[in-house]
């Protein structure tokens, strides 16, 4: 493998609940109950390599929103490191134009577009400041941006509300493209969307990718989404990385429980009425994840060391890895 | 905003008709207050123009010229008469003095129709008499009531002596001007309509300049605890919900006790009243707009904070804030008012609305109802149209109760 | 093919906005047996949970149903007026929406929830209640019901408050119960685990479902029929084979081509261009014909049913060849 894009070390985030600095200092003299610490990401290690696309996904509260956040730099860590091209975002996150190489598309096309704005403004008002494009040029430039994502020229003077939910989402693209990015990183991109422009959109990254061979890293709980537009996946569970391996093999030969279970969960378009496995067990609260393994109450493998000993992810295989004591490679 | 969006707000606004009244009024209590120079009567703020005579005066009297009293003297010289005033202040009355007839001499005054109370001649010699007039029990004085002809007549039996000096004494009756109360007169004799335009003015200022000032402060701290959080956010909010637990009229006073009354002092004691509602509300709405995606990206384009809160959070937490707006100004006005009713807020010769209803308070069960009434009702009409427009404004703002 | 107790004919629901009409359900016919889940799938927009909502008489203002019949059991329910619907509601067609929050009442406890929903129909001794409430709990799959019953919505998962919302839907017998995208918020597995309570507990108690979603996947294994919904109007009705591996209407063809797992992974998916059209701006014609690429001059005219099988209708002029 080529020169990683970006590179996490160990990346960890963790929010506390329900904290104050006013009731922090009660806590601190009272001795009150500690306040309660959600970690959404945990210690979590990746890397992209140039024009790749890694794929994220897991169900809510696994943490793959904050994951796409700390890597689109624009959330702190609490411990960990991040590298775009080998340098580290605290230096890169400095300087301001450098950092607008790492760019982001969001979930929702109505909330992620500000209403008061035309679309115009939101495309280009990034690059003009940057100084990406001069300001007088900028219109065109925004035109021809938007023309690239298949929206047409007079979209520059309307209001996010005018456009349909797959247009507003190609506004977001744009937006992303205007300032040239070299990473890109899509959290739920698709997921708000018709099957039909699912499919539209899904259509227009690939195109962006193929001409400007960005690297792309795509969130996702949809495994039908990730299946189709990824090279290599990484499967989260609570706060961490299970499973990581190249999409082929991953969907043909899942090794973590976790894994299988969610391809078993998938529903597919079949002819025939399924027999459903009944599943058994909720997704513990991120808040209060079981000890060891975070996946043991709902393993049918589990042993009584994965209660407590936490799994690292290893390589089974090469280029696959998991975090499973008791499964070895086949 | 475009045309078409104004239009489409103009429309849903215009649907309801109590919110069309409330704007239409709030848009003539504007111009009252603008133009009130203009359209007042008289000038409350001139002392010189006040006459106790007027005070307390109902509505649609007019105004009373005060009654006078003239004197001159008069020489006779055989078949002539001298008069010589003898008031000691100028009088719109003068007395005129001509012989009638060989022993007759005429006394009578200028303007002839004059309404007068007496007419009085003194140091008549004696075997001369005013005609139809009656003398005073020891002094040789003569007196008409209430002349018809406003004339007295002098007649003696022989000729009046040459180097008589006579004493005219002319009083005339009130008289009414043409200048109406037309909502009658206060304590002090001043014109109820020019002082409640005098009124609006000072309420609509205040109600503005302090209302919008606390918009800018509230806004701009509320807009930082958001965007700063922790200790910044906890010690402003702190400061909020301490403002807000204290009575609002119990800051006013105690604030205006300290500094003295004022213009100013009042616009500066709302203020501090009332910038704690604009930066709670700032505050939320900008925490929330915070947690939007569309923030997110504006941070990952890697703009300022300030760009980011100035131009993409702050014009989205607008709406709410202009209707907050719009009602903070009724209850600046209302503050206002209560703060000079109770006497703290503006000075005597600069009445506001509070003022006039406060000094009105006293006279109110004596039947004279018209100096709080009036602007009793001028003031309870413009802060129920300011809270119904803002009402109008908080609904349209809502989408769900708009389909 | 059972005989179908539920019948919608030919239903009109219209919005009367300041800015034209919207119709949003246009000349709906279906029916649905005993046992049988029947689904609806469309995109945004297309009518589908109109059509849920005017079966339940929760049309509001400036909607309305135009014309049209609903009949459950033969009895006619447009007619009803607001006070009969309500004991119908609930009674005897309990609905299902996307999110729980919107069916629980988060300062109420599950019991009471539950008590009261069955109070509001029937009058039943508090222990008879509460064996009817642990025992619907138990078959929608919630571990220990007893102690469920004594919490409040948001000490629950998404799935599990899902999960009393359709107990609840259960506890009166119901003959219909419509579920408006009831698992598209839910993770995969809790989705599957849901459908596979559901479907029991549909072929056990014999009830009647409509399946309201955008999702062909999850129809696909839970389905006897399904029913196709674009812009306010019906393009295809059938049973799952007959939709899935039969389809014969452009758009369903290309809706199921549009599906990621239907794709060579890595190759541009196979998408429909362009836009839904406005429901205000239809013409007489196919609605789909602005998108359609077999479209001809005649797709403008009103399209006629066509009947394929005893229970495959498609409307279509051009249906591809099977």
């Amino acid at each position: 493998m080529n020169e990683p894009i970006f590179e996490a070390n160990d990346l960890s985030r963790s929010f506390t609940v329900g904290s104050s600095p006013f009731r922090d200092l009660a806590n601190h003299f009272l001795h009150d109950r500690q306040p309660t610490v959600l970690r959404a990401v945990d210690n979590v290690s990746i890397t992209l390599a140039e024009g790749e696309t890694l794929g994220v996904v897991g169900e809510s509260g696994c943490g793959k929103s904050t994951l796409a956040r700390l890597i689109a730099g624009i959330l702190p860590v609490s411990s960990g490191e991040r590298r775009f091209r080998g340098e580290a975002y605290e230096s890169l996150l400095a300087r301001k134009r450098d950092a607008l190489k790492i760019q982001m598309v969001f979930q929702d096309p109505l909330s992620s577009l500000n209403p008061r704005l035309r679309v115009g403004e939101i495309v280009g008002e990034a690059a003009v400041l940057h100084g990406v494009v001069p300001r007088a040029k900028v219109k065109d430039y925004v035109v021809e941006i938007l023309a690239r994502v298949g929206l047409p020229a007079d979209s520059v003077g309307r209001y996010p509300h005018q456009f349909s939910g797959g247009q507003r989402q190609r506004v977001g693209i744009a937006r992303a493209l205007a300032v040239k990015p070299q990473m890109l990183i899509c959290d739920e991109a698709v997921a708000a969307l018709d099957v039909s422009v699912q499919a539209q959109i899904i259509n227009l990254l690939m195109d962006i990718k193929r001409d400007s061979g960005l690297a792309m890293i795509f969130i996702s709980h949809d495994l039908g989404v990730i299946r189709h537009l990824c090279d290599r996946v990484a499967v989260m569970y609570l706060g961490r990385v299970v499973e990581l391996a190249k999409t082929s093999e991953l969907f043909a030969s899942p090794t973590h429980p976790y894994t299988r279970m969610l391809l078993e969960g998938m529903p597919k378009i079949s002819m025939q009425r399924r027999k459903f496995m009944p599943i058994q067990g909720e997704i513990p609260s991120p808040l209060n994840p079981p000890a060891g393994c975070h996946f043991h109450p709902r393993c049918p493998i589990a042993t009584d060391h994965c209660r407590e000993i936490r799994p690292e992810l290893r390589e089974i295989k090469p280029g696959h890895m998991h975090a499973c004591l008791n499964i070895e490679a086949r | 905003m475009n045309i078409a969006d104004f239009q489409d707000f103009a429309r849903r606004f215009a649907e309801s008709r109590s919110a069309v009244i409330s704007l239409a009024v709030s848009v003539l209590f504007i111009v009252c207050a603008v133009f009130a120079p203009l359209l007042a009567p008289t000038d409350p703020y001139d002392l010189t123009q006040l006459q106790l005579s007027d005070a307390l005066k109902p509505t649609g009297s007019k105004r009373m010229l005060p009654g006078e009293e003239v004197r001159a003297n008069i020489r006779v010289d055989g078949g002539t008469a001298s008069v010589q005033p003898a008031s000691p202040t100028p009088t719109r009355l003068s007395i005129v003095a001509s012989p009638c007839g060989p022993n007759c001499l005429a006394v009578g005054v200028e303007p002839p129709d004059a309404k007068l109370a007496s007419l009085q001649v003194r140091n008549l010699p004696a075997g001369a008499t005013v005609e139809g007039g009656r003398k005073h029990p020891i002094q040789p004085w003569w007196t008409l009531d209430n002349p018809d002809s406003n004339q007295a007549r002098i007649t003696s039996a022989g000729p009046l002596p040459a180097g008589l000096t006579l004493l005219a004494i002319a009083k005339s009756l009130e008289q009414e001007t043409g200048f109406v109360f037309r909502l009658g007169t206060d304590n002090f004799g001043r014109d109820m309509l020019s002082a409640i335009l005098y009124g609006i003015r000072i309420s609509v200022y205040v109600g503005l300049v302090a209302a919008g000032a606390a918009m800018v402060l509230g806004t701009a701290l509320g807009l930082l605890a958001a965007w700063r959080g922790g200790v910044a956010d906890a010690v402003i909010m702190r400061a909020v919900d301490f403002m807000l637990g204290l009575p609002a009229l119990l800051v006013g006073l105690a604030i205006l006790a300290i500094l003295g009354n004022g213009v100013s002092k009042v616009v500066l004691a709302v203020v501090i009243v009332q910038w704690s509602y604009y930066a709670r509300t700032a505050r939320s709405f900008a925490i929330s707009e915070l947690g939007k995606e569309y923030v997110e990206a504006a941070r990952c384009l890697r703009l300022s904070p300030v760009r980011i809160m100035l131009r993409h959070v702050l014009p989205n937490c607008m709406p709410q804030i202009i209707v907050l707006f719009t009602l903070n100004i009724a209850a600046a006005i209302s503050m206002e008012s209560s703060l000079s009713f109770l006497g703290v807020g503006l000075p005597l010769t600069r009445p506001s609305l509070g003022m006039l209803i406060a000094s009105g308070y006293e006279f109110i069960f004596s039947q004279k109802y018209w100096i709080s009434i009036y602007p009793g009702i001028v003031l309870l009409v413009m802060i129920v149209a300011m809270n119904l427009l803002g009402d109008r404004l908080r609904d349209l703002n809502n989408p769900r109760l708009d389909r | 093919m059972s005989k179908a107790f539920f019948q919608v004919d030919d239903l009109n629901t219209w919005f009367f906005t300041r800015k034209g009409t919207i119709k949003s359900v246009r000349d709906i016919s279906f029916d649905v047996s005993r046992g049988e889940v029947l689904g609806i799938v469309g995109e945004s927009g297309s009518g589908k949970s109109v059509t849920g909502m005017s079966i339940m008489g929760q049309i509001d203002e400036p909607g309305r149903i135009v014309s049209g019949s609903i009949s459950l059991n033969g009895e006619e329910l447009t007619k009803l007026d607001f006070e009969e619907m309500r004991r119908y509601r609930g009674n005897r067609i309990a609905m299902v929406f996307q999110n729980p929050l919107m069916t629980l009442n988060p300062l109420m406890r599950v019991r009471d929830q539950m008590y009261e929903a069955i109070g509001a129909h029937e009058d039943v001794p508090r222990n008879a209640m509460h064996k009817r409430c642990i025992e619907a709990l138990r078959a929608v799959g919630i571990p220990s019901p007893e102690e469920r019953l004594n919490a409040y919505p948001h000490e629950m998962s998404g799935g599990m408050r899902q999960r009393v919302v359709i107990a609840i839907a259960l506890l009166l017998g119901p003959d219909l119960i419509i579920a408006d995208e009831p698992t598209t918020a839910l993770d995969v597995t809790i989705q599957a685990q849901i459908i596979y309570q559901i479907r029991r507990q549909i072929d056990e108690r014999g009830l009647g479902m409509i399946w309201i979603t955008h999702d062909l996947s999850t129809l696909s294994e839970l389905a006897d029929r399904i029913m196709v919904m674009y812009a306010g109007a019906m393009m295809e009705i059938g049973t799952t084979e007959e939709i899935i591996g039969g389809a014969r209407h452009p758009y369903t063809r290309k809706l199921l081509d549009s599906v990621p797992s239907r794709n060579v992974p890595g190759e541009k998916l196979k998408q429909i261009p362009g836009n839904m059209p406005s429901l205000m701006a239809l013409g007489e014609g196919c609605p789909f014909a602005s998108r359609c690429e077999r479209v001809t001059e005649i797709c403008r005219e009103p399209v006629p049913a066509t009947q394929l099988s005893d229970t495959h209708r498609i409307w279509c002029l051009h249906p591809f060849e099977n």
